[in-house]
């Protein structure tokens, strides 16, 4: 990253200040919610606090004017006061003047100053003039009880409230945060080696600071993705050329032998030349796989113009009419040239090749197959990609041709020769196991003159 | 046909211009585009052209020729096989693009096409009054009679079917047929001559000063 480039804001901040602000917000809430619920009963105890406070200066006041005690207790007839009591008693323990809300009996038959608590209530007592006298003030335990819960459940509710919008605002905005990240893995699935180019930047500046190191190592790995497909297109076209001339070379005079020839060494000339074709189609495939994974072309091919370019030796080929398949045109013959070769080796002598969808493709040949315990050795070398010593080079092209396009090769059971289907498209890629399918047409001798089953098109060895 | 083949490589090169001369045509092979001098004002019924060679690329070369005029059929040999190079030979000028490797008589039956194309007509036998000729299998008729051609008349003849309806300069045909080398001045006259014998007087007509002419049908 260039060190002029304004510094991207950081994901980490700009959470951790929404974090921040949204906890004062959060704090001045709750706050809020017990400073009001608090001021409620405070303001409640208080009032109450002033009113029995003025009751017993009243009722002080009273007794001063009278200079007796009243027998029994006078209870003061002001409206009673629910939270807060008071008592006058006596050095000798009687009740001499209560609230209403005080009960009738005194709560402590001794003096006793300062708080205490008596049965449902807290109190307080103070001398009350120099006969002994206490004035106890008391505050009803449930009147607190209930004081406190409110206080907590107004708290609780406040915080759950602006927790629950919180979480709410918090995943919105961690989906906004989150956006440079899709935006990345968007340029990333967008981005091409082969169309990158000379740009210096394959995925444009970080959006964010902490995806600078991921920019970073993610820019470096395109470069040398890059450089890598340039290395091997250069050395693909070298080798091509440095491969497929000199195998022209060696047809063309081969061609030019078997015309000079005599009779006697033309067999021989003939093995040679089809052996030199069959060394042909397997760099041919060898060098499309090379640069299969960037350069694989689907387009409709049709199996009859393909199979009429494709050396068929001694085989009858029937393709079936209108056959047409999605496919890199040259990987696909590349995989059936080896195929048939495959199949002229191991002494057939009919192939038929049909598609029964567009990104399916079968071949089966009238030879004598493979045991069930061979066909499972290589179905499963197949599935796993572990060609060595079991599959043969043909089988493997072709699978690598069939995984280029994005499926597979597979071997279906059949009741006579040996038969391969080449699945062409991802929708078709996972299915495992093996498949039966049906016997292959009725096998007719090559040169009776019949085209075999009825929608082919049959391709004879061609002259060479 | 008189063929030139610009292929750097010995046994492709010989392979190729074995395979041709022993179906009967002329083929003059350079291996590098420095040699193509000696004959760049040589004509040729067709070019064969590699494009990777050791002095330059054949593909250049060829859209140069282009460039001034030349309308000889040729065909691309070359192991370039990705769509955008084969688009690019044939952008450049050429009729046809063969990958290698090819087969010989591949090459060969691709070349009688493009000679076609380029000489409009579509089918390998073509028509001249009576006379019908073979390209394909170097034959002529007249009417359903077969005529025996040397390989000078022959070649005479496939010349200027190939140019049907233009006049076909004498010094032209001349080196289409003859080569480079001296002959006598007389030669091809001798050789037209027999040709009207056995096909018949009005097929070739002589443009004096300029040339011959086989009329198209």
């Amino acid at each position: 990253m260039s060190t002029n480039a304004p510094h991207p804001p950081s994901i980490r901040s700009r959470l951790t200040s929404a974090l921040l602000v949204w906890s004062l917000l959060w704090g001045l809430a709750v706050g809020a919610a017990i400073w009001l619920a608090v001021a409620h009963e405070v303001d409640e105890l208080l009032d109450d606090t002033l009113q029995a406070s003025a009751q017993v200066l009243a009722a002080l006041a009273v007794l001063g004017q009278e200079r007796r005690t009243p027998e029994p207790a006078v209870a003061v007839k002001d409206p009673p006061v629910d939270r807060v009591a008071w008592q006058l008693v006596s050095a000798d323990g009687r009740l001499l003047v209560r609230s209403a809300a005080a009960p009738d009996e005194p709560w402590h038959l001794r003096p006793r100053l300062g708080f205490s608590d008596s049965p449902g209530w807290r109190l307080y007592g103070r001398p009350a003039g120099s006969d002994g006298r206490v004035l106890y003030l008391g505050q009803s335990l449930g009147e607190r009880r209930e004081a406190r819960l409110e206080v907590a459940l107004s708290a609780v509710l406040a915080a759950i409230a602006v927790g629950v919008l919180g979480h709410l605002w918090l995943r919105r905005r961690m989906d906004k945060e989150m956006q440079p990240l899709q935006a990345l893995a968007q340029r990333l699935r967008a981005w091409s080696p082969e169309t990158a180019g000379h740009r210096a930047s394959a995925l444009g500046p970080a959006a964010r600071a902490e995806l600078a190191p991921v920019h970073d190592a993610l820019e470096s790995l395109a470069a040398r993705l890059a450089s890598r497909l340039a290395n091997e297109r250069a050395f693909s076209a070298h080798a091509a050329h440095a491969l497929r001339t000199p195998l022209a070379g060696l047809d063309a005079q081969l061609a030019v032998a078997l015309r000079e020839c005599p009779p006697e060494l033309r067999s021989r000339l003939q093995r040679i030349r089809e052996g030199a074709g069959r060394l042909q189609a397997v760099i041919a495939a060898l060098l499309g796989l090379f640069r299969a994974g960037a350069e694989s072309r689907r387009t409709p091919v049709a199996l009859a113009t393909l199979m009429a370019r494709l050396p068929t030796a001694r085989l009858q080929v029937h393709v079936q009419t209108g056959a047409t398949v999605e496919a890199d045109a040259d990987l696909l013959a590349a995989a059936l040239a080896n195929l048939l070769d495959n199949a002229q080796r191991h002494g057939a002598r009919q192939v038929w090749i049909d598609a029964p969808a567009p990104e399916r493709l079968r071949v089966r040949d009238d030879g004598p197959g493979v045991d069930p315990q061979r066909l499972r050795d290589l179905q499963a070398a197949l599935a796993a990609q572990q060609y060595d010593g079991v599959t043969g080079l043909g089988l493997m092209l072709a699978d690598r041709v069939a995984r280029a396009h994005g499926g597979r090769l597979r071997l279906p059971e059949v009741e006579r020769g040996f038969a391969v289907e080449i699945d062409l498209g991802e929708a078709a890629a996972g299915c495992d196991g093996p498949r039966n399918d049906a016997t292959p047409p009725a096998a007719t001798a090559p040169g009776d003159g019949t085209d075999g089953p009825a929608g082919n098109h049959r391709h004879s060895s061609r002259p060479r | 046909m008189r063929l030139l083949l610009v292929e750097d490589d010995d046994l492709l090169g010989e392979g190729v211009r074995d395979f041709l001369a022993a179906d009967g045509h002329r083929v003059q092979w350079c291996r590098t585009l420095r040699e193509t001098q000696a004959v760049q004002d040589e004509p040729f019924d067709a070019l064969l052209v590699d494009w990777q060679l050791p002095d330059g690329s054949g593909l250049r070369w060829l859209a140069q020729r282009r460039a001034r005029g030349d309308r000889t059929p040729a065909l691309m040999l070359t192991a370039r096989d990705r769509l955008h190079e084969r688009v690019e030979g044939l952008d450049s000028g050429a009729d046809d693009y063969l990958v290698k490797p090819f087969a010989p008589e591949e090459l060969a039956a691709r070349l009688r096409a493009v000679c076609r194309r380029v000489g409009g007509s579509a089918s390998a036998v073509r028509r001249f009054g009576d006379v019908s000729v073979d390209l394909h299998a170097r034959r002529a008729r007249v009417g359903a009679q077969a005529v025996e051609l040397t390989a000078r008349e022959w070649a005479i003849l496939e010349a200027l079917v190939l140019r049907a309806g233009r006049i076909v300069p004498k010094a032209e045909l001349e080196r289409l047929v003859l080569g480079g080398g001296e002959v006598a001045s007389n030669v091809l006259e001798v050789h037209v001559s027999a040709l009207r014998r056995k096909l018949g007087r009005r097929v070739i007509e002589t443009v004096r000063g300029l040339g011959y002419r086989l009329e198209v049908a």
